[in-house]
């Protein structure tokens, strides 16, 4: 899966699961504050991530995604290697 | 009518929030969509003789112990409990038997001069369950600094503790033996819910000198003094959202009840189907829900038997064809373990009237009826009741020789009875799977993503007795205030 695959996939989810407008999503626009998430639905974002690409984060590794691009870079980076 | 706060369910986790909220001066209603409360407390009556279905003993009732206080506050202490004997549990594993005594320091004691070699693993072991009962209301002292003793015990395997700490398969096999309470499962069980499973127990063991509805009777008589209206036959089918808070809940009888704040004793995936239009819960947390895997169901046998035939025994028998613990309910194989508790005699004789067995059965062995209601599952499940029950009587013989001809009647139940009387999803008998990979999604918070929405029972942190009342307390400190709560255990009353 390439980077594009995985923006296009990524946000096509949190569009229809967060109930937020795709057209929102810049990548340099910071996360919480457009999928509105609290320290409850920031969980759901983990258990998403998780359930798609396998990937799970670290509570510890959190804090470092602020931005969609360092979500997209996150998982790409996660990936496991097919 | 409106009401301060409705609830949903009257398992032990409902009851008890209500009983809490009721006392904290709140006017509370009680929605229960069965004929009778207790939801896994209940009982049932055959010819004059009631039997339980989810209870058996509870831990930790003795002064200074981890479950008095939270009994104290709901009004339980006074029950007719039962000490057992100080050798409380006991193993046979093949041909070799164990024993858990009651006091960590007994309980260690007892599995040094099985396993001599293995002293300091078991005084570590000993430590860390003595710790986590000392420890388990971290969480609302105001004043303890934030602590990550419990996040720790939540990510870390059970499995893989007890195979690092401990060298003999033998005695992990017996230190876990006594773990039918809880799902053992190598790939998920984390140490918190073992800790906390084995913990209060060793503090001290009880029985109730009668059936587990005991204590849903009482927890009902003492929401009534304060006030509160407990529903039986109100089936919630909808909870209705204004603004983003819920306002009202709708029953299938066509009443609806006004709220300011909403507590759901039932299964959380449940729960959020009634939210049919929300702002605040959006796909992602109902999905997450809905992915929640369960915990296995159990399967009971309960005997009665001929008076006279055979003593009263005042501890769990617990008996395993081999040293399998960890996974023979998941081998197609006839039953591998069976837990033998014995009623309290109530005639004074000092004889046993009434044995419960009871074995783990997987969903899957019962999902090819999964669509049949109770007394309409036809000859082919009827068959597989009497051959489990047989298994599970030819096992328990092990220890009761001789046991099949002192029974005089027996009655059996299946996840899917569970699953029909409690609405547990598949008949899990310790609710939502919580998994040590993945704490952060397996182990729900009592808040959800509407504010006056909150969540109890046990498919939230714990199950079991204690584990369900500390969660209840956990709900209500969301909405009367960690501070209140815990002044509630200090005072050890309202």
């Amino acid at each position: 899966m390439n980077r594009e695959d995985i923006v296009k996939q990524i946000n096509g989810l949190l569009a229809e699961e967060f109930e937020v407008e795709e057209s929102e999503f810049a990548p340099e626009a910071n996360v919480r504050e457009t999928l509105s998430l609290d320290s409850l639905s920031l969980v759901d974002l983990v258990a998403l991530v998780q359930q798609t690409y396998k990937i799970k984060i670290p509570v510890s590794d959190l804090k470092g995604i602020q931005t969609f691009t360092d979500l997209y870079d996150y998982i790409e980076s996660h990936l496991p290697k097919e | 009518m409106r009401y301060d706060v409705i609830i949903i369910g009257a398992g032990l986790g409902g009851l008890e929030c209500a009983a809490l909220l009721a006392g904290a001066g709140r006017s509370v209603l009680l929605l229960e969509r069965g004929a009778r409360i207790g939801g896994c407390l209940q009982s049932y009556r055959r010819e004059g003789f009631s039997f339980d279905t989810g209870f058996h003993y509870v831990g930790g009732l003795g002064e200074g112990e981890s479950l008095r206080a939270a009994f104290g506050c709901l009004g339980l202490l006074d029950l007719p409990w039962h000490r057992m004997d100080t050798a409380f549990d006991r193993v046979l594993i093949g041909d070799r038997s164990f024993a858990f005594n009651q006091g960590f320091d007994a309980f260690a004691d007892g599995f040094e001069r099985e396993f001599p070699a293995e002293r300091e693993a078991i005084r570590r072991y000993a430590a860390l369950l003595r710790q986590v009962g000392q420890r388990q209301w971290g969480g609302l002292d105001p004043s303890a600094a934030e602590e990550s003793f419990s996040a720790d015990l939540l990510a870390t395997g059970a499995w893989d503790y007890l195979t690092r700490n401990f060298r003999d398969p033998l005695l992990i096999n017996a230190l876990s033996a006594t773990s039918l309470k809880m799902e053992l499962r190598k790939e998920s069980l984390p140490l918190f819910t073992l800790a906390h499973g084995n913990s209060g127990f060793i503090e001290s063991a009880w029985r109730l000198a009668g059936d587990g509805s005991l204590i849903a009777q009482r927890l009902a008589e003492r929401i009534r003094e304060r006030g509160g209206t407990i529903r039986c036959r109100s089936a919630v089918t909808e909870l209705v959202e204004r603004g983003g808070r819920l306002v009202a809940a709708r029953c299938a009888d066509g009443e609806e009840y006004e709220g300011d704040l909403f507590v759901s004793d039932v299964h959380p995936a449940l729960t959020c189907g009634w939210v049919r239009r929300s702002e605040r819960m959006r796909p992602v947390y109902r999905h997450r829900l809905q992915r929640l895997a369960n915990t296995f169901g159990m399967f009971t046998v309960s005997l009665l038997l001929k008076p006279g035939a055979t003593r009263y025994f005042n501890w769990n028998q617990y008996v395993y064809r081999r040293a399998d613990v960890w996974d023979f309910y998941q081998k197609d194989a006839p039953v591998g373990g069976v837990l033998v508790s014995c009623r309290v005699p109530t005639d004074g004789s000092g004889y046993a009237r009434q044995i419960d067995l009871l074995t783990p059965m997987p969903w899957t062995r019962c999902a090819d009826w999964g669509d049949t209601s109770v007394g309409r599952r036809g000859e082919a499940y009827e068959a597989m009741k009497r051959r489990v029950a047989d298994e599970c009587v030819a096992l328990a013989e092990r220890f009761l020789p001789g046991l099949s001809g002192m029974v005089e009647r027996r009655y059996t139940s299946t996840p899917l009875t569970y699953r029909d009387y409690t609405a547990t999803p598949e008949g899990s008998a310790y609710g939502a799977r919580k998994d040590y990979r993945e704490p952060l999604t397996t182990v729900l918070s009592p808040r959800t993503p509407i504010p006056n929405l909150l969540l109890t029972g046990q498919n939230l942190m714990l199950h079991g007795v204690h584990g369900v009342t500390m969660t209840a307390l956990l709900t209500c400190a969301e909405a009367l205030g960690r501070a209140y709560i815990w002044n509630l255990l200090k005072g050890g009353n309202e």
